[in-house]
């Protein structure tokens, strides 16, 4: 009985332990290992190991292309992509480290938060790649160098353009909750997708859990992934996203569908989805490799470039058409917190929303 | 007259009969696989987060309406859905085993199709079809009647939708399980109530549906427990109509952080109410005997139907339309079309989703692989064990046998996705330490598989009379030589029914996998699901084309294996 | 009630006539046996009868109306039949009493009538105590008598019983021939049953056809079958006679193994291969030599004692071999020569 409980709590994923919640301290750089280069023995190392295993929230295709396009860089070094919803990622490493599966090599989130939480549970392996040290500003890297911004996206309200004039379009998330919109929106669900977490943590913040319960009464679209919405709207299904990624609505505007992204007048919430990679990593060298690469600026450029995301590399340019970052106004980032209240911003989101 | 004795009978004496160790080896096996799961599910259900004893799980359960609420939901729509299913498939199987409608084969092959179809992959094809604005079939009811953006005919993402998409995928439990039973009910009898002036409806409502009353039962049975554990079509449909069932409220108390306990209570209610229902089954049917007595079978009586054949084969048709043609067709455009809500044309084609999910897509060759390793597997493995027990139970051959076919039905009570945690519990500590391997999924699906396997082989037995096996034993066969030589090969046809079924429910299977899987052992319908919370609905399609081709390859192979003998055994 | 009439009935079965060209006549009242070893098509004959299978030539007349043609078939529920299964096919989820009323309740009879004749069926058929059973619960002679209440009760026209008691042990076999038999007297249906069993149709039966290979052998009384057969055929079928070849002498007289035999029944034409019938147990058998007509040496092969009787089989000179029955006292060693007196009128020539 003693033994079962034990391991009971393990599989719990340490569900008390995130009351510490480490502070995501971004000012102090001391603690984190010196900047590592990408070398001729790494490369011959991650060869060896012949694969890397990247468990990601990034969208499917931008995600198999970087995987494509790290395999190009390095022949011989396979890229397995594990996309899926930033939740259940946390949800399925807490599930296989219980069960002393290490099957993740490098991983990455888009709720920031779960970076925190990993941290703390002492799994990830310190590891600065050049590039993070020399080009990424201090808030968007740990001081511990266990991870960095891999990238930085917005999530935004958008619509289809063939079901909604321009002059008829939202501009800020008051307009949502507007009777006409009724029954034409889609929404993404905190509980699946970390973008969606952290979106709704700075909003709730920000403009309260009022807004939330007044969106509730439009008759919404629930979906999962904050992937989704922009599908959904692309497809006509819903003429207006309350939430969702935008480099999904660039891709999509970009493709020459129908949409057209709003950039709210309260702010929009910004989301950091941070990489990091794991001590126990089955293939580390690769993992380092895949790391490096994933800063690098070919890889964030790509980013950019497909997969419509933002780059807090400064060699990175911005793609012309898109609205550059620093006009628009952002909610603020706070890993931490979300950490703390993720749990508390499910349940109030569920009971709101009753799904 | 001498009848030569076979040279092997002279050896005889010497083996031992293996029979009942080899019974008893796999009465332990099916406890292991069934039992263990299901003692941490009820350790769970009573313990808090610390692992004391409580009853605030149930207490919680059944007053907190965010569990309340989905129970019920999930009742109402366990039994609408039985009740459609029955009124639907039953007279379609009379239809294809009782009458002269034309095409009655192909009726039974496309209900076997639509069996075959993932039901979340039929949801799915649904959405493409009858979401509110962007569905094919919306889109064509504003084309024809002009009505306003926004006007639909049908609205998917609703209670109704559902209930509709579940019984699409369900009907044809009813309906296998009907026409079978008519296609065994001896001819002899339906006479004897003609020759007595009985005219066709006299028979068919006094001696006909009657026969049939516990096929429908228990088919009706089947349906109301498939809606009720089916994960996929509730998780596809029912969150965006901003509802939860029972499964996806389950699945949902699996999100960070993890509340299995009371995950645990909340799929007790499910099991306890299926173990009721499979009483009270044999309290409906009580004292009367169902198995044909004495005599040689007959051949069926066919009833004409006259001009009413094509008015029946139309209705047939349309009926099917739902399960197989529609959501067929929508995967198909969807699968060539740029934008999977716009018909296929020629500036809308594209084979880009096909170079995506064949080249681009890293998970399509690993997934499909274990898909196909697990469903061979397993099939296989299930089909044997499920033999065994069907074996030992009509045959009473071990003690405790009743317990056997219990533990054997038991699986049907447990969501898949509960039998997932259960499995995931069992299997990550010593001494199986199975997680991470194709190991694990593989005994989530023998387990789930068990009951329908199961079912289906036991009634099988019952078919076959005991002397047939007595006959060989006597003649020197062991138990276990006589199942194999004489039983198994009368059972032939169920066997390899049996094995389709288990490979087609693996290929299906989606609510244990998701608890199960780590990134190397990936199955279709996993990333089916993956891909669809992103909302990738083209390399969906695809996938979904490619598990259709894999699943109607598997079945067509399996029935061309079929052998002369034992077919008909009771053609003059 | 009313008389069965089969007209060169014909059913073909692709290139297979399993009947072939029946005619026969079943009086009112009558109980008729088609007898015969399996697949001569009898059973086909009688699903014929029942309306389950339509002719490919030939019609059915009950009474003087026209029932089955292949032109026209009238479907069994109108025929106003009843019938016993080979399988009994008792209704499993109806109770004894709810088999036997069924046909009853489907004539729409009255609840007071239906008591009466189901109270009255069952002390015939001495169901009484298990009539809220089910058949899974009886055994085969219940059954089978339930099955006989069933068709009973309706006072058919007509009655079709299809091997009715070959699934019952012998016993009971034997005691349900004559239940049967006393049914059939006190309710005096037209009843036509079909069996490969001679000796329940010498019980039950007024008129006995023996079919063999799809028609009709041999028609007439079970004295008339078993003492005058017409064809080796029906010889050897009914009871179990010897039947020996000769070569015909003249238009009563045959030569056996060198010795001329008189014969009764089909006409012999001289010079031809006839085969003559003889029952074993009207052979005479003698050690002493014997003179006279139709007196034939031989060796006695073997014999056996069977307590009321002595079984021999013997060898005539010309290798025929012959069975004889006779008194148990009769005790003449293997290996003896003896000689048999062969009454002539007990010697049928046999049609070739």
């Amino acid at each position: 009985m003693e033994g079962s409980k034990i391991s009971r709590r393990n599989v719990l994923v340490g569900a008390s332990a995130l009351a510490a919640g480490a502070a995501f301290s971004t000012r102090v750089v001391s603690a984190a290992p010196p900047a590592s280069a990408v070398t001729p023995a790494l490369i011959e190392a991650a060869k060896k190991e012949g694969k890397v295993v990247w468990y990601t929230s990034v969208d499917l295709k931008l995600s198999e292309q970087i995987g494509k396009a790290f395999e190009a860089k390095y022949p011989g070094v396979a890229c397995k992509v594990e996309r899926t919803g930033a939740e259940r990622i946390l949800q399925r490493i807490g599930q296989e480290y219980t069960a002393n599966v290490h099957a993740v090599d490098v991983v990455n989130s888009s709720d920031a938060s779960h970076l925190v939480y990993w941290k703390d549970q002492g799994v990830l392996e310190p590891y600065v790649p050049e590039d993070v040290a020399k080009f990424y500003p201090a808030e968007h890297k740990d001081a511990d160098g266990t991870y960095a911004s891999f990238r930085v996206f917005l999530c935004i309200i958008a619509y289809n353009t063939s079901m909604v004039k321009k002059e008829e379009a939202p501009k800020s998330f008051a307009d949502l909750l507007d009777a006409k919109w009724k029954g034409k929106i889609v929404k993404a669900h905190p509980g699946y997708s970390g973008t969606i977490m952290t979106a709704t943590y700075q909003m709730s913040r920000d403009l309260g859990w009022e807004y939330f319960e007044k969106l509730a009464q439009q008759n919404i679209l629930q979906v999962q992934s904050a992937a989704d919405p922009p599908k959904k709207i692309a497809l006509g299904e819903r003429a207006v996203q309350a939430d969702g990624v935008e480099y999904l609505i660039f891709q999509e505007k970009e493709s020459g569908q129908p949409v057209e992204p709003v950039y709210a007048t309260e702010g929009n919430p910004l989301i950091i989805g941070p990489n990091g990679l794991f001590k126990a990593a089955p293939n580390p060298n690769a993992a380092r490799l895949f790391q490096s690469f994933c800063f690098s600026p070919d890889c964030q450029q790509l980013c950019i470039d497909i997969g419509g995301l933002r780059s807090v590399h400064p060699q990175i340019k911005e793609h012309t058409g898109r609205t550059p970052l620093s006009q628009i106004k952002t909610m603020k980032d706070d890993a931490a917190a979300v950490l703390k209240n993720g749990e508390q911003i499910k349940a109030r989101y569920t009971k709101i929303f009753r799904v | 007259m001498t009848v030569a004795l076979p040279a092997s009978s002279a050896r005889r004496g010497l083996g031992i009969d293996l029979s009942k160790p080899v019974l008893i080896a796999f009465a332990v096996i099916l406890f292991l696989l069934i039992a263990m799961p299901l003692s941490w599910l009820v350790l769970y259900a009573f313990s808090s987060k610390t692992g004391a004893f409580t009853l605030d799980n149930f207490h919680r359960l059944l007053t907190d309406a965010a569990y309340l609420d989905p129970l019920l939901t999930t009742f109402a729509l366990a039994i609408l859905t039985a009740l459609i299913c029955c009124i639907v498939a039953a007279p379609m199987g009379w239809l294809v085993a009782r009458t002269d409608m034309p095409l009655r084969r192909t009726v039974r092959l496309l209900v076997t199709a639509s069996f075959v179809t993932p039901p979340f992959l039929g949801a799915i094809a649904w959405e493409l079809l009858a979401a509110p604005n962007s569905g094919l079939l919306n889109q064509l009811y504003r084309e024809l009647t002009g009505a306003e953006q926004g006007g639909h005919l049908f609205n998917i993402y609703s209670f109704t939708g559902l209930v509709f998409v579940i019984s699409c995928y369900t009907f044809p439990y009813v309906f296998v399980l009907v026409a079978n039973a008519l296609d065994r009910t001896p001819g002899d009898l339906e006479d004897a109530s003609a020759i007595l002036g009985g005219k066709a409806w006299d028979t068919a409502r006094r001696v006909t549906i009657p026969l049939a009353l516990p096929s429908i039962v228990a088919g009706a049975l089947v349906a109301f427990l498939q809606a009720m554990t089916l994960f996929g079509s509730p998780a596809i449909l029912a969150m965006p109509a901003g509802f939860h069932t029972m499964t996806t409220k389950i699945w949902s108390l699996f999100q960070f952080p993890p509340q299995p306990e009371l995950a645990a209570a909340a799929s007790l209610p499910l099991l306890i109410l299926t173990i009721v229902l499979l009483r009270a089954e044999h309290m409906v049917l009580g004292r009367r005997g169902y198995s044909v007595v004495g005599g040689k079978n007959s051949e069926p009586r066919i009833v004409r139907l006259g001009r009413w054949r094509w008015v029946m084969l139309t209705a047939a048709m349309l009926v099917l339309m739902c399960p197989v043609f529609l959501p067929y067709f929508a995967l198909l455009n969807a699968s060539f079309s740029k934008v999977a809500s716009h018909l296929v044309s020629i500036n809308n084609f594209t084979l880009h989703n096909l170079h995506f999910v064949f080249y681009e897509l890293s998970a399509t060759k690993l997934a499909l692989r274990n898909t196909f390793i697990l469903g061979t597997l397993a099939a296989t493995a299930g089909t044997v064990l499920a033999l065994v027990i069907a074996y030992v139970h009509t045959r009473q051959a071990v003690r405790g046998y009743r317990l056997l076919g219990f533990l054997a039905t038991a699986p049907v009570a447990i969501p898949g996705i509960v039998l997932g945690v259960g499995l995931f519990f069992t299997y990550t500590r010593p001494p199986f330490v199975l997680y991470g391997t194709l190991w694990i999924l593989l005994i989530a699906f023998v387990t789930l598989s068990m009951p329908a396997a199961y079912q289906q082989l036991q009634s099988a037995f019952k078919a076959v009379h005991p002397e047939l096996e007595d006959a060989s034993r006597i003649l020197g066969a062991t138990r276990l030589r006589a199942l194999w030589q004489i039983t198994a090969p009368l059972l032939r046809t169920s066997v390899i029914a049996t094995w389709c079924f288990i490979f087609v429910g693996v290929i299906r299977e989606l609510s244990a996998a998701i608890m199960l899987f780590t990134s190397e052992t990936k199955v279709l319908s996993v990333l089916i699901y993956d891909l669809n919370e992103s909302g990738d609905l083209a390399a969906i399609a695809v996938l979904g084309l490619l598990m259709l081709v894999l699943t109607f390859g598997i079945v067509a192979l399996a029935n061309s294996l079929k052998f002369g003998g034992a077919r008909r055994l009771s053609a003059p | 009630m009313a008389s069965v009439e089969l007209r060169n009935l014909t059913k073909r079965y692709g290139d297979v006539a399993v009947v072939d060209d029946i005619s026969l006549t079943i009086e009112h009242g009558h109980l008729v046996c088609l007898l015969g070893p399996s697949g001569c098509g009898k059973t086909t004959t009688l699903r014929l009868i029942a309306g389950f299978v339509e002719p490919s030539k030939g019609e059915i007349r009950v009474g003087d109306k026209l029932v089955s043609s292949p032109a026209h078939s009238l479907p069994p529920e109108k025929r106003n039949m009843s019938m016993i299964f080979q399988s009994y096919a008792l209704w499993p989820h109806m109770t004894v009493a709810e088999n036997i009323v069924y046909g009853l309740k489907l004539r729409k009879m009255d609840r007071a009538s239906i008591g009466k004749k189901l109270d009255a069926i069952l002390a015939t058929t001495r169901l009484a105590p298990l009539a809220q059973r089910y058949p899974g619960e009886l055994s085969g002679g219940q059954q089978q008598r339930v099955a006989l209440a069933r068709a009973l009760i309706v006072e058919p026209e007509t009655l079709l019983l299809d091997e009715p008691l070959s699934n019952l042990d012998a016993n009971l076999r034997e005691e349900m021939r004559f239940e049967v038999r006393r049914l059939h007297d006190a309710y005096r249906y037209t009843t036509v049953y079909v069996t490969h069993d001679q000796s329940e149709a010498m019980t039950t039966a007024d008129l006995i056809a023996v079919m063999n290979a799809g028609k009709i052998e041999q028609a007439g009384s079970p004295e008339d079958i078993y003492d005058r057969p017409r064809s080796e055929f029906v010889a050897r079928f009914i009871g179990s006679s010897n039947v020996i070849k000769g070569k015909g002498i003249d238009a009563a007289r045959i030569d056996f193994a060198g010795t001329p035999l008189r014969c009764v029944g089909e006409q012999i034409k001289s010079g031809a291969s006839i085969p003559v019938s003889i029952r074993p147990h009207d052979i005479a058998i003698s050690a002493a030599q014997r003179q006279g007509e139709n007196v034939v040496s031989a060796t006695v092969v073997r014999q056996v004692f069977l307590g009321g009787s002595r079984d021999y089989m013997v060898e005539a000179k010309d290798g025929t071999q012959l069975r004889i029955l006779t008194a148990a006292g009769e005790n003449i060693p293997q290996g003896s020569t003896v000689w048999l007196t062969l009454p002539p009128e007990r010697c049928r020539a046999l049609s070739g």
